[in-house]
């Protein structure tokens, strides 16, 4: 009981010392509302209705964004892991396009695609499809080759050999660059809704800043951090859900109970 | 129960860049006979049994399986690997279940029966001791009535006691299937336990034979089985 209650003693003591400071005048309004005001613009925008709309539009951004670079990563890592064609055909360029910073391409994009959802959704796309491609690639490619043999002995086909050896092995991998590509994902897409935008959390963001309403800005950053850490247990859960035979995540049990031997 | 295939190789040449690993060897087993091939690491013995697997292929000399020269996979062998190599994302009934047709259900369970881990059928592999992992991989080689299986060290990283247990399940279950076994190993004890005949591999090829005409299950404190684990042993050390 008292393990559990130790870590929340400094954050809270925090969470006291600015509320205070700022009820007392100590911290201005403009730099820092405080903790209770934050929360009281929450509870306004979203009685509203206004803030569950904004988060809606987000979250739907970065889940498109997200299907769609994730699926072209992995489709393409899947290819260049098990075939040498299309590894010397393809990875040597996607290698390249990585190295350009997804977000120095924000100016060419609003050119192209203008200010709209398909910017944003394009960007997000971008960000995400390296981390994947590369976690994907990296996984196909270093799936013990001892298990490959013993499948072809054992007489796997082509589609039973990607299904049962090739995918699994890769897994683990893959899901490591999953987590990677959410945190990509939710930058990306604070970046591309403060610079252009007429909705979603960083419009709320900018449009708040406006108005000098520093409490809707503290908001918004809460809210980028609450679905981030939202996004990442998500993708935990996935890692407990499909690897249930990975010894990080097996109940514990003595690999071989004395006296059990063979 | 399957058939045992008859196997035959001739003058079998396989090399390494520079590293001749056999050469000339020639080498053949009767439908359901089992022979043990021994040798010091390195005598080409792993080699071989990868050449008639299909796994690799020599760069001269012919195999025939049953008569019919082998190209590519050895469909009617079956492998068991020092290391096991159970597929660690399937469950135990599973990776026996690899390469069976549908509706295996029963099959999978007898299988497991014959090598004592039924109640494991649902278990990860990560949890078995080494001893159950290769109990399980020679129920997965067995599932499909190989009529030929072969046996690479499949006890090379396990302690002494379970060894000698897992010696008489291999005998046991050789005997139910009645697939030619071919079996490598270093321990010339297990040789002289198991084979029908052993094979002595030096320099790539076969440089000399046994028969073990002993009474199974064989018994250790006979002196003709230590008589002959000397003899063997003599002309494996022997440069």
């Amino acid at each position: 009981m008292r393990r559990k209650l130790i870590p929340w003693l400094v954050p809270l003591a925090l969470l006291l010392l600015w509320q205070v400071s700022g009820s007392v005048g100590w911290l201005s309004n403009r730099v820092l509302p405080t903790p209770a005001a934050v929360l009281a613009a929450g509870w306004h925008l979203g009685a509203s209705g206004e803030l569950a709309s904004h988060i809606a539009i987000s979250a739907q951004r970065a889940a498109v964004g997200f299907a769609i670079g994730g699926g072209i990563g992995l489709l393409l890592g899947i290819l260049t892991g098990s075939s040498r064609i299309a590894e010397d055909l393809i990875d040597g360029s996607v290698q390249m396009l990585r190295t350009v910073p997804h977000l120095a391409l924000i100016p060419l994009v609003i050119l192209w695609l203008g200010v709209g959802e398909a910017a944003k959704i394009f960007l997000v796309a971008l960000g995400v499809l390296f981390p994947i491609y590369l976690n994907t690639h990296h996984g196909v490619r270093t799936v013990d080759s001892g298990l490959i043999e013993m499948a072809r002995v054992y007489g796997l086909g082509r589609w039973d050999l990607f299904r049962k050896v090739l995918l699994p092995g890769a897994l683990p991998s893959i899901l490591i660059g999953v987590r990677y590509a959410l945190g990509v994902m939710w930058l990306t897409l604070i970046v591309a809704e403060t610079i252009a935008a007429t909705s979603g959390i960083g419009y709320l963001a900018m449009n708040a800043r406006e108005f000098l309403r520093t409490d809707v800005v503290v908001l918004s950053i809460l809210l980028y951090a609450l679905l981030g850490k939202l996004a990442d247990s998500v993708a935990r859960w996935l890692e407990r859900r499909l690897l249930p035979w990975h010894p990080a995540h097996a109940v514990a049990l003595p690999a071989a109970l004395p006296g059990e031997g063979a | 129960m399957s058939t045992g295939v008859a196997v035959e190789a001739a003058n079998l040449h396989r090399q390494f860049g520079a590293k001749v690993v056999l050469r000339d060897l020639n080498f053949h087993a009767e439908p359901g006979e089992f022979v043990v091939i021994v040798g010091r690491s390195g005598c080409g013995k792993s080699t071989l049994l990868r050449l008639l697997a299909g796994i690799d292929r020599a760069e001269r000399g012919s195999i025939q399986i049953s008569g019919e020269v082998l190209i590519g996979l050895c469909s009617s062998a079956r492998m068991v690997f020092q290391d096991g190599r159970l597929l660690p994302w399937l469950r135990v009934g599973d990776n026996v279940a690899l390469g069976l047709p549908k509706d295996n259900d029963g099959r999978v369970r007898d299988m497991l029966d014959r090598v004592g881990l039924a109640d494991r059928i649902r278990d990860w592999p990560a949890i078995l001791s080494g001893g159950q992992k290769q109990r399980v991989a020679l129920a997965r080689a067995l599932a499909a009535n190989p009529g030929l299986l072969l046996l690479d060290e499949p006890l090379g990283s396990l302690d002494a006691l379970t060894r000698l247990e897992m010696q008489g399940l291999i005998e046991s279950l050789w005997h139910q299937s009645g697939a030619t076994t071919i079996l490598v190993t270093h321990d010339v004890e297990e040789a002289v336990a198991l084979a029908d005949r052993i094979v002595l591999l030096k320099r790539g090829h076969a440089e000399d034979e046994w028969l073990v005409d002993l009474p199974r299950p064989r018994d250790r404190s006979n002196p003709a089985f230590s008589g002959l684990v000397q003899s063997v042993l003599g002309h494996v050390m022997e440069v």
